[in-house]
């Protein structure tokens, strides 16, 4: 009787170990396999609950005397099967960290993920500095531009005042000559009315000279 | 096109041209017509030689504007004759250097004379251009760029004067007169510091002098490079500034290839110029040569 009592706790004790086994991994897994394990796990607390009915039998069956302690276990065992049946309801509806990865498209190991994201961001640092890099050989390069633009402008500025006084002394000159011409011009007049005068006064002679002569006579 | 028909009518007119000048030397052409006929053939000089020009006879084309220039000298007509030999001078440029360097000469000696100086150091430039490009000889270019210097100078058009100082420079310290050069970097340097427009470039001519000091020696360049952020405080902010003193460590050091690598910095933000290049190379030579010495 008492054999059979132990062998049945040896069963149970068994049975408990696989069916707590098998609720740690049923959070992990998804889908088919999930079912199937939850399945498994049914049909094990089903035979849990055969073992713990046939204890009670046993139980009953032995004398009063030696009762107390078996009764005792088989509260214990009638505990802990309680006890995995609740595991087993949370196990069912359990958050894990798969459904998490799941839904964010990571693969496991946190390690290879921020492997991952150091490289990235070193990368991006330094894609950061070459065009930091570039924007400041830029800036140098419109400086050098800026440079020789200035000097240029300083040169034709003084090319520029250059040709303003070459023009005002030009101005100068022309007013000069064209005053100078105006004067050939009057002396021209005055020439030719001396000229004329003159040429006057000998015709003028000329007939008063004969007409004395012809009077004369 | 009608080109070798250009060129036929163009030969024809010279022809004309000598005809008229020859007998104009005769007696009666000059009591007669003289004046006239030879400045009729000054003309027609200038128009065969355009036709020259326009069938691409350079040669042709020169002769020409020359016989034109030498009329005008006979007839006392200085600008006109200046004019024709800056004319012919283009000519010759693409065919004969030679004969257009003697023909601008001819051109800047009357400018000169008439007074007209600006235009004598344009002229010099160009004459000094065709030394640099076309015959090579760097000496002479030298000398007509100073000429051109000089005469802007004389002229107050600093700017001019500076560019000519400059490219002189350069070529002073390409052909190692290094001390022409430093004089002339930094006179153009103090020159142009204190101008607002010209500021920018100052720290550029102010590095380039003491690069033609490092060459020299090393502790003139210090030296000289304490001297110029005296004068000219944005010199000490500037990267070249940065630059010289790496060079300068890095040649107290005998360290090669630090110096090889504050060259490189620098150029991977702003490329060195041919001329820089030269130069620092010869320093860096000198830093070889002295470990050659220590071995």
């Amino acid at each position: 009787m008492s054999s059979d009592f132990e062998a049945y706790e040896q069963d149970f004790g068994t049975l408990t170990a696989e069916i707590t086994n098998k609720i740690g991994r049923i959070p992990k897994l998804g889908g088919e396999e999930k079912t199937q394990l939850v399945l498994n796990v049914d049909k094990q607390l089903e035979e849990v609950r055969e073992l713990m009915e046939q204890m009670d039998l046993e139980v009953r069956e032995i004398p009063i005397q030696s009762r107390g302690m078996y009764q005792s276990r088989l509260k214990s065992y009638k505990g802990e099967m309680e006890k995995l049946e609740k595991d087993f309801k949370r196990s069912r509806i359990a958050y894990s960290d798969e459904v998490r990865n799941e839904l964010l498209g990571e693969d496991a190991g946190s390690s290879e993920s921020q492997r991952a994201h150091l490289l990235d961001n070193t990368e991006k640092l330094e894609r950061s500095s070459r065009r930091l890099e570039a924007g400041y050989q830029i800036a140098v390069e419109t400086e050098q531009v800026g440079q020789e633009i200035l000097a240029n402008l300083h040169s034709d500025r003084e090319k520029i005042q250059r040709s303003r006084e070459r023009l005002r002394e030009t101005d100068a000159n022309l007013g000069k000559s064209s005053r100078i011409l105006t004067g050939m011009l009057r002396r021209i007049i005055q020439n030719r009315v001396l000229v004329f005068v003159l040429g006057a006064t000998i015709l003028l002679t000329i007939i008063l000279a004969i007409y004395f002569n012809v009077r004369g006579h | 096109m009608d080109n070798s028909g250009k060129e036929k009518e163009a030969i024809q007119l010279m022809a004309d041209a000598d005809k008229k000048v020859k007998t104009s030397g005769s007696f009666l052409g000059g009591m007669f017509g003289g004046p006239h006929k030879v400045e009729e053939a000054c003309e027609m000089y200038c128009r065969a030689a355009n036709m020259f020009k326009m069938a691409k006879n350079w040669n042709a084309a020169g002769n020409a504007f020359c016989q034109a220039a030498r009329i005008h000298m006979q007839l006392q007509n200085k600008h006109d004759s200046a004019t024709s030999f800056i004319d012919a001078g283009n000519a010759f440029k693409k065919s004969d250097p030679n004969e257009a360097i003697k023909c601008l000469n001819a051109a800047v000696d009357i400018y000169t004379d008439m007074g007209r100086f600006t235009i004598a150091a344009k002229h010099h430039i160009t004459i000094a251009e065709i030394y640099e490009s076309e015959l090579v000889d760097i000496e002479k270019a030298i000398a007509h760029y100073e000429q051109a210097a000089d005469y802007y100078k004389g002229e107050e058009s600093n700017s001019s004067a500076n560019k000519c100082l400059l490219k002189v420079g350069a070529y002073a310290a390409q052909l190692e007169q290094y001390a022409k050069a430093i004089e002339i970097y930094e006179q153009v340097g103090s020159s142009t510091m204190d101008n607002p427009l010209l500021k920018y470039s100052a720290k550029e001519y102010f590095f380039k002098a003491s690069l033609c000091h490092f060459i020299v020696d090393e502790l003139n360049a210090k030296l000289a490079v304490e001297k110029y952020e005296e004068m000219f405080p944005a010199f000490s902010d500037s990267r070249e500034c940065k630059l010289l003193k790496k060079l300068l460590d890095a040649h107290e050091e005998q360290n090669c290839e630090a110096f090889t690598e504050a060259i490189k910095e620098f150029d991977s933000i702003s490329r060195l110029d041919q001329w820089q290049t030269t130069m620092l190379l010869r320093i860096k030579k000198t830093i070889q040569g002295d470990e050659g010495d220590l071995k």
